[in-house]
């Protein structure tokens, strides 16, 4: 049976009707990955013998009519950076070679409680520090569309999964971009959460006051059922908001289209943009306009500020949460050395990818003695300025649409041996990651080179069932979502 | 933030405030890298913040409190599991204190 085309919910109705048993989705998965991961390399680890043990105690469960969770069946990838216990967690950096941790991460243990399966895990930058998976200390992975491509990043692993049909659903996280710019590059849905909503713990930190855990799928009512699960307070996480979370599936219809304010940030309609790019996303929002939707021109004046910003705070908080590498708990370490200063200095030296060090030196040096009130303490006001304008924006209209990346996915190698132009490729997702408010990546469009394009919608605070809602409506009157590559 | 020359010497310091050795090829790729990337950073001294507060935390969430109860963690197994060097009960380092 072919479950390419299906969605969660479908393949549940024909697990619970006994057409088909867990073990043989498994299998159909397994099967796909052995035949097409090869060329595409999104994962790092494949967990076959824990993703049949799970199918073989789900398929138990539903043989003796127990009742089962809500998300039995659902073949997940996970990224690397999400701590498995007893499945390595390599974070995609050498540093983490062969660790095993002895916890799991919040939602992924959430997921799993709701007898989701885990297929493997995904590749990524190292700790998710790059917009390409070429900075992976392991190898970098293919964009499923044109194996001559980047896939995205950080989370290129887990959108090239979804994309080539290795899992059902993957796991990601978006500190700058790396949920939705992936997405965008693969062709793939991916919702970047509020600040707060998705737990981070037993995730690998990267910059605490950014990350957000989000999940990618083939279509938004996917996203919305997992993101059910995945959402809501973590007392291990004290970012984490006391909130009940919303029916995300129930509300998908609930947004009324007629009417709708849909704000258009003249700045991310100009340069650095393709100007293929900028047609098909103008052709999105003229879908919606159709529907009676009201176009709006609006501004958004700091967005040219956000790398800088970004590339600020960022690195500052990666500093910060990479002093805490000492090699002595886990990991990697080296020997022969004269003393503990050294044992550290050698151990990160040795085992740090080029882009981890530099991340790292930008940060100790932006946050040192002298430079601290230059760059960390201006780059914080300016976060003030971003965020105001987001939520002052959100007053006068009721939801954003911008393009998510710049260009569609480049050559692997072309940016890799100059920072600052990969760094410049976040343009457009930086700023939603400054603010802390959601966004929703979907496909509108191929470009003439036959590589996806994404757009997204953005909301206010703790709005995801409304940028849910009108991204689910518009895979109801298209279907750039349901193409699938040629593998 | 002026000035974006980074010295060779400053890097130097940063290197070892941030605990990582570098090979001597790693700073000549890094310098102008970091060179290029502080002056694009330039433009943040292009807007004024004069009365604008700060932001360090973008949801609002303060001082998140919870009880100090004593819960079940760890076995001295588990936690040693992942060191790359332990003896009897501890994790083993290179000296700290000269003798």
């Amino acid at each position: 049976m072919d479950l390419k085309s299906l969605t969660i919910k479908q393949i549940q109705e024909l697990l619970f009707s006994k057409k088909i048993t867990a073990t043989q989705i498994v299998n159909f998965y397994l099967n796909r990955i052995s035949e097409i991961d090869p060329k595409i390399k999104a994962f790092i680890t494949i967990t076959d013998k824990v993703a049949l043990k799970q199918a073989e105690i789900l398929d138990a469960k539903i043989k003796k009519g127990e009742s089962v969770g809500k998300l039995a069946g659902a073949v997940m990838a996970v990224k690397d950076i999400f701590l498995t216990k007893d499945i390595q967690t390599t974070s995609s950096s050498q540093v983490l070679n062969g660790y095993i941790p002895q916890y799991s991460s919040t939602i992924y243990q959430k997921l799993i409680d709701q007898d989701a399966i885990i297929i493997g895990k995904t590749n990524t930058d190292p700790f998710a520090f790059g917009g390409s998976t070429e900075n992976s200390g392991y190898f970098t992975t293919k964009n499923p569309w044109n194996l001559s491509k980047v896939p995205g990043g950080s989370s290129g692993g887990s959108a090239a999964a979804v994309a080539a049909d290795l899992c059902q659903f993957a796991l990601g996280t978006d500190t700058g971009g790396s949920i939705r710019q992936p997405a965008s590059m693969c062709g793939v849905s991916g919702l970047k959460t509020t600040y707060g909503l998705n737990s981070r713990f037993g995730i690998t930190a990267m910059a605490s006051s950014f990350d957000c855990p989000g999940v990618f799928a083939k279509n938004i009512e996917d996203l919305a059922l997992v993101t059910q699960i995945t959402a809501g307070l973590d007392e291990k996480d004290a970012t984490t908001v006391d909130l009940s979370v919303p029916d995300y599936s129930k509300l998908l219809e609930s947004v009324d289209l007629k009417g709708l304010k849909i704000g258009l940030p003249k700045e991310y309609f100009s340069d650095p943009i393709n100007p293929e790019v900028k047609e098909k996303v103008m052709t999105a929002a003229k879908e919606f306009e159709k529907r009676g939707a009201i176009l709006v021109d609006i501004s958004l004046p700091s967005t040219n500020l956000g790398i800088a910003v970004y590339y600020v705070l960022v690195p500052s908080e990666i500093s910060a949460n990479m002093a805490r590498y000492d090699g002595i708990r886990f990991g990697q370490n080296t020997t022969d050395n004269k003393d503990i200063t050294s044992y550290y200095m050698n151990t990160r030296g040795k085992y740090m990818e080029a882009e981890v060090k530099r991340r790292i030196i930008i940060g100790t040096y932006a946050l040192s003695s002298g430079y601290y009130d230059a760059y960390y303490t201006k780059a914080s006001k300016v976060r003030t300025l971003i965020k105001k304008e987001f939520t002052e924006a959100l007053k006068n209209v009721d939801i954003i649409l911008a393009p998510v990346s710049p260009t569609t996915a480049w050559d692997i190698g072309a940016k890799s041996n100059d920072p600052l132009q990969m760094y410049l490729s976040d343009a457009f997702t930086v700023c939603v990651n400054v603010a802390g408010i959601p966004s929703v990546a979907l496909p509108c469009a191929f470009d003439s080179q036959k590589l996806p394009i994404d757009f997204q919608l953005i909301g206010n605070f703790f709005e995801e069932s409304k940028i849910l809602s009108v991204a689910h409506q518009y895979q109801q009157f298209t279907s750039f979502h349901k193409e699938e590559p040629k593998l | 933030m002026s000035s974006n020359k980074i010295t060779r010497e400053e890097l130097d310091h940063i290197s070892k405030l941030a605990r990582i050795e570098l090979s001597d090829q790693e700073k000549t790729t890094f310098l102008p890298q970091l060179e290029s990337i502080l002056e694009y950073l330039d433009i943040l001294n292009q807007v004024k913040t004069d009365n604008i507060t700060p932001t360090y935390q973008v949801n609002d969430q303060k001082n998140v409190l919870r009880q100090d109860i004593v819960k079940e963690s760890f076995s001295q197994k588990e936690a040693l599991s992942t060191a790359p060097k332990t003896q009897d009960a501890y994790f083993v380092v290179p000296g700290t204190i000269k003798k």
